[in-house]
């Protein structure tokens, strides 16, 4: 049977209009990516963890549901400070039992958004959010800006369903009403689609949107700038004119701006620059990041909204604290700063640094996925995870940080749960049992 | 010789990350690699393979080359994988978010062997110390 509309689970986008048909042990998928695809063929595929494990000797072992979930309790529960890291790849629903999970311990919470787009998140409670739905740069956008961000590979639908392409209301021509400014120190795909490809040297950014609105206030910046950013100032000039013609100009941040130096800042900057365009130069701008994975905007959101904080939540006073660069995983992990860990869809082993993925795979770790990769090889107890929107329903966020429900095409291949929520679920109420008792 | 890395997203990496195929020889063949410009290639004489050094000098890692003009000179593209993350620069500058972009690194020709994702768990990681 062929199953249409199905929300995809792989990066911010949320495509909801794949169509699926699960046949014995195969699995067609049409209007996905080739990521998404890769994802739809999980279902099918042959390396996908079914089993619960606990390493012995250096060696997983196969074990029953109720003992790997006991094993996982108990290293959880006799932890002085637990970090519970709710990945990406997983419904608000269970990040929320991980967020609660944590204020019980009295440990740390924190999310792929730290390492994602955690910058981003900072620079907006600097500066503001002067943003939209992608819906309305869809029918307004006539100028779409990457900023750092390689959509062809990072979320390969964007340009298709929001950037580039699509026919709205006021841009009926689809790609003949639009134009594209990419700024990138590398000539990406995305670069060479576009009209103007600003190769700017890394690390600069906060240098060349500094420069941008000096342009744009009608002043001519510093010499020295075209050094700093290898961009020359008629070039600066020339974007800052598109800008300026453009009826609703879209930015799209990704996380060159903010995974480079300047950090924050550099989103901070921008979003200046996006303020100033809306307020005193007669046109109109939206900004959005360009998150690139699955739920990562999720977390975010229900964070905020049940803690007050977006990421890198410390609840060892009993109450949230947030302060990035003491709470935030990568940095808890360098300075040896937890004594166990929860993993919940990511690989934190193989997208950290080396200090951090090292003392991780020092400490006992209790990871819940689906595929074999670095942080179950690194972890000591492997719970076999259930994928969203696959195999049962909750919510994502979108990339616009819109919420997407979504429900299963088929069910959880296992007995014992039935969804990455409902392991949660069962192990804070061991993890509970385990204090009660003690 | 001092570069800056940039590492970032391939359209194989996801779909072969998100195809649970990290641990694939074809992952290996994407992820650990090194682009780098023509001009450099030439300077480090055009090796195959180069160690990739971390600033502080603490870890290295060796990857297969790319010579590219993708890259500008001075510049060095990895994809997101644990071979990159090896050697970016785990600072965070109280952000929580390390260098993934932009990180100074040492760049030298090398003929050691190119680890395998999961030998870079159990090599670096696991039974590191």
């Amino acid at each position: 049977m062929v199953v249409k509309n199905v929300v995809c689970p792989v990066c911010g986008g949320s495509c909801e209009d794949i169509q699926v048909e699960l046949k014995d042990n195969s699995i067609t998928v049409k209007n996905a990516c080739k990521m998404g695809n890769g994802k739809f063929q999980e279902v099918v595929s042959e390396h996908r963890i079914k089993d619960p494990m606990i390493k012995k000797d250096g060696k997983f072992v196969k074990v029953s549901w109720e003992e790997a979930l006991d094993k996982a309790a108990e290293i959880l529960a006799n932890s002085r400070r637990p970090l519970l890291f709710m990945g990406s790849e997983t419904s608000c629903e269970a990040q929320e039992v991980g967020l609660h999970m944590g204020e019980y311990l009295g440990g740390v919470v924190d999310s792929n958004a730290t390492i994602c787009h955690g910058p981003t998140c900072m620079g907006i409670q600097e500066a503001g959010l002067p943003t939209s739905t992608c819906g309305v740069a869809i029918n307004r956008s006539d100028l779409n800006i990457y900023w750092g961000t390689n959509p062809l590979a990072s979320m390969p639908r964007h340009m298709s369903k929001y950037g580039l392409f699509p026919r709205g209301y006021w841009t009926k021509r689809g790609r003949f009403d639009r134009k594209v400014i990419t700024v990138d120190p590398r000539k990406t795909d995305t670069a060479v689609a576009s009209d103007l490809h600003i190769q700017l040297q890394p690390n600069s950014d906060y240098e060349l949107l500094n420069a941008l609105l000096t342009i744009l206030n009608g002043k001519t910046p510093h010499h020295s700038v075209e050094q700093v950013t290898g961009i020359a100032i008629s070039v600066m000039e020339e974007m800052v004119d598109m800008m300026l013609e453009a009826k609703f100009g879209s930015i799209n941040v990704g996380l060159g701006a903010g995974s480079s130096f300047g950090k924050h800042r550099n989103i901070e900057m921008a979003l200046n620059l996006v303020k100033e365009l809306n307020n005193n130069h007669g046109t109109k701008f939206r900004i959005g990041a360009l998150r690139g994975h699955c739920n990562v905007a999720g977390f975010n959101q229900i964070a905020t909204y049940l803690y007050g904080y977006p990421f890198a939540l410390d609840f060892a006073r009993g109450y949230a604290r947030y302060n990035p660069g003491e709470t935030s995983c990568v940095d808890l992990l360098r300075e040896k700063d937890v004594d166990a860990a929860l993993v919940l869809g990511a690989d934190l082993v193989g997208h950290t640094p080396a200090d951090s993925a090292k003392y991780l795979c020092q400490i006992p770790m209790v990871c819940i996925d689906i595929a074999p990769g670095p942080t179950p090889s690194g972890a000591d107890v492997l719970l076999p995870g259930v994928i969203d929107a696959f195999e049962c329903d909750g919510t994502f966020y979108r990339l616009d940080n819109v919420p997407v429900y979504f429900e299963p095409f088929t069910d959880s291949p296992f007995d014992f749960t039935k969804s990455n929520e409902d392991t949660m679920k069962q192990l804070f109420a061991k993890v509970k049992e385990l204090k009660e008792k003690a | 010789m001092k570069f800056l890395l940039n590492t970032g997203s391939t359209i194989d990496e996801g779909r072969l990350a998100k195809g649970g195929n990290k641990y694939s020889e074809e992952y290996k063949k994407e992820c650990a690699v090194c682009w780098i410009s023509p001009e450099d290639f030439d300077l480090l004489g055009c090796p195959e393979k180069v160690k990739v050094t971390s600033t502080d000098g603490r870890y290295s890692i060796v990857v297969n080359t790319k010579c590219t003009d993708r890259v500008m000179c001075g510049n060095i593209f990895m994809p997101r994988a644990i071979w990159s993350n090896v050697v970016v620069n785990p600072w965070t500058f109280s952000t929580g978010s390390p260098l993934y972009k932009g990180s100074p690194v040492t760049v030298e020709p090398s003929d050691d062997e190119v680890l395998d994702a999961e030998d870079v768990v159990l090599k670096l990681y696991y039974g590191g110390e």
